[in-house]
């Protein structure tokens, strides 16, 4: 091939790959859309304090998406990451008020993160237990012991806290690096390691992922350890950003948003398929979604009936394309 | 041949349900034995309640998930301590039907008074009327049935109002009677639409040249956070911030801060509602957090063990409304004081 014939042709390779990649990920045309329609109707929607506004929240929920989407990969699940994130962000908050070091505090929460995520990968990946059932249930359990152990509303972390929710890092809040940084963890583990095709396999056969010599126990049980860690980071995160935190309501509801996000991004709930890129896009759509239409002044309740739609929608779409990642 | 992971789920599944069914036993036996729990047979209850000395009463408060009800239990535990009576508690969950199926079952075991705040206030009727026929003390918590021994009322509209009026003041002296306000609100129950319908009343009312740029469904901080973040993304020379609850109102004083608002900002003023403890540390620091409607806890604490012992003795209009008190920075005293029952 000449330059001159390579010169024609990469531009042509580029578009198909990018046209692959849209037909692989149509919410990346609604989300195209939907910014398009909040900027214009609202003139505010781009601005940067608003991106910037979008980012941090939505940092929180792609650092507990990336972890779970690849747990639903692998053909489980947890619904108890709304009251880990409780769990931890408490925790953490609450060595932070004893004097301790902020890194001791982090550290403490995502001990108890990690615990939670044990537990449910011990039943789930060892004793063969409903992942839908034992993380339900964790989910109830784990809310109960944090409203036992923290009954009052913990607050004044002090400044060294702070660091972790308030920060910048190269004029990035310091959320929006950590969940960069996951994000880009994520899609190098699914796309280049050994164990991140085992996650594919696990997903799509578990029986002949095992009989391949796959294990087909300690990588999912290594991906709920993660999830609970992952969520007690975005706990410790949301305590830092609101130098308080609450036990009854902190994470409430949580479970079911990540969820969304993770499904909306084409990962598929019977497992084997899916992609960190969808998972970007459904945090992205999400997050961009519930600020637009508060922009827009929209009463709640229409609000919660254009979210519902929006969903359904998007994952309408997303059922309809092509599988990634398998 | 092969012997996969799934032949040995068998063996695994029953390991882990002889381990489980040992620790569901012990834990049984705990709660068997754990202060709280009622385990008198009904049969032994009066039928008429009122003509026995009183030695339970159950608080029947849904909202679980909020700090106040964890203050409520303690309090109202070691109130009735005091009296020689022992506090029964639900776990509604915030739910209105456990609400109904937990004093359906109280009613059943004869439960001598109940003290309930009913999310659905009609959908109560029924079933108070059923424990005044089966001889029970029943006390309306938060509003007042027709079907009742007694009530225990606040009145949530005033909370607001006190929070409005307050911050309608404050705009009159501080920005000449201009400027802009976001209110966060709730529409989903009748103690938050009473909340909201008060604050935004009275503020509109005295300080009619101020903006109304968003009204936003936001009770926690989480909400309260992003939601002013998105409504400063279009508004970033937002004044005010009322909110429902102090949690919304504490996430929103947080976004301000966030977008650089110095802490002591003389041109903002954010106000919420329950006298929680972050943010009645923030107004006592003298930040632009400013003003709560604050409930005294010991108050409601009280109330909900007197007004049932009352009933019992016979007394006449035993009922009480509980005060609801603005606090501002000068309220140091009272601050501290609310802290102390918070703590």
């Amino acid at each position: 091939m000449t330059t001159a014939d390579s010169v024609l042709v990469r531009p042509r390779a580029l578009a198909a790959g990018g046209l692959g990649t849209v037909r692989r990920h149509p919410l990346i045309v609604v989300l195209a859309v939907m910014v398009l329609v909040f900027q214009v109707s609202t003139g505010s929607f781009l601005d940067p304090a608003n991106l910037r506004g979008i980012a941090t929240d939505a940092a929180t929920l792609a650092i507990v998406a990336v972890p779970l989407a690849l747990l639903v990969i692998s053909g489980y699940l947890d619904l108890s990451v709304g009251s880990t994130l409780a769990l931890g962000g408490l925790v953490a908050g609450w060595l932070a008020g004893q004097g301790q070091s902020p890194v001791v505090a982090v550290l403490g929460g995502l001990a108890a993160g990690a615990a939670v995520g044990a537990v449910n990968g011990v039943l789930c990946c060892y004793f063969g237990l409903s992942a839908f059932i034992v993380t339900l249930g964790m989910l109830t359990a784990v809310r109960g012991l944090a409203q036992q152990l923290f009954p009052l509303p913990l607050s004044g972390f002090g400044s060294g806290f702070a660091w972790l929710g308030g920060s910048r890092i190269a004029g990035i809040a310091a959320p929006v690096v950590i969940a960069g940084v996951v994000l880009v963890a994520g899609a190098l583990f699914l796309a280049f390691t050994p164990a991140g095709r085992h996650v594919f396999a696990i997903g799509v056969n578990r029986e002949a992922a095992y009989l391949s010599g796959i294990s087909i126990r300690r990588t999912p049980f290594a991906l709920f350890v993660v999830t609970g860690v992952a969520a007690a980071l975005a706990g410790a995160i949301k305590a830092s950003v609101l130098d308080s935190t609450v036990a009854g309501t902190s994470g409430a509801g949580f479970e079911l948003t990540v969820l969304t996000a993770v499904l909306l991004g084409g990962v598929a709930l019977t497992g084997g398929s899916g992609s960190v890129l969808g998972v970007l896009l459904g945090v992205l759509f999400l997050g961009s979604l519930q600020n637009g239409l508060t922009l827009l002044d929209v009463p709640t309740f229409w609000q919660q009936m254009a979210q519902g739609s929006a969903l359904v929608a998007g994952a309408a779409l997303a059922h309809f394309a092509p599988r990634a990642g398998r | 041949m092969i012997t996969t992971p799934f032949a040995d789920s068998a063996a695994s599944r029953r390991q882990f349900l002889a381990w489980s069914g040992a620790a569901v036993a012990a834990l049984a036996a705990a709660g068997c034995s754990a202060p709280g729990s009622d385990t008198a047979s009904s049969g032994q209850q009066a039928a008429d309640a009122s003509r026995e000395p009183l030695t339970k009463i159950g608080l029947d408060y849904p909202f679980t998930q909020l700090p106040l009800y964890a203050t409520l239990v303690k309090l109202s535990t070691a109130a009735a301590k005091k009296h020689g009576v022992s506090l029964l508690t639900t776990s509604d969950g915030s739910s209105a039907d456990t609400q109904a199926t937990n004093l359906n079952t109280w009613v059943a075991r004869k439960t001598p008074a109940i003290v309930s705040f009913p999310m659905v206030f009609e959908a109560a009727e029924a079933i108070a009327k059923a424990a005044l026929d089966a001889g029970l003390i029943w006390v309306t918590y938060g509003g007042t049935l027709e079907n009742q021994s007694a009530d225990i009322r606040f009145s949530f509209r005033e909370g607001g109002t006190l929070l409005g009026e307050a911050a309608a003041k404050w705009a009159l002296e501080n920005l000449g009677g201009k400027g802009k306000i976001a209110f966060l609100t709730d529409s989903t129950i009748e103690l938050g639409r009473e909340r909201t319908k008060g604050m935004i009343d009275a503020f509109t009312k005295l300080a009619p040249g101020v903006d109304v740029v968003a009204q936003e469904q936001a009770i926690d901080p989480d909400t309260g956070l992003s939601k002013t973040k998105a409504v400063l993304a279009k508004h970033p020379d937002l004044n005010l911030l009322l909110g429902v609850t102090d949690a919304s109102a504490y996430g929103g004083y947080k976004a301000l801060e966030q977008t650089g608002r110095a802490k002591d900002d003389a041109k903002t003023f954010v106000g919420g509602q329950d006298g929680a403890a972050p943010s009645l540390l923030a107004i006592k620091a003298g930040t632009f957090y400013r003003a709560s409607a604050a409930l005294a806890p010991q108050d409601i604490a009280n109330a909900i063990v007197d007004v049932p012992l009352a009933v019992a003795a016979g007394k006449a209009n035993p009922g009480v409304e509980v005060p609801i008190a603005l606090v501002g920075p000068r309220d140091t005293a009272k601050i501290d004081a609310l802290l102390a029952q918070n703590g």
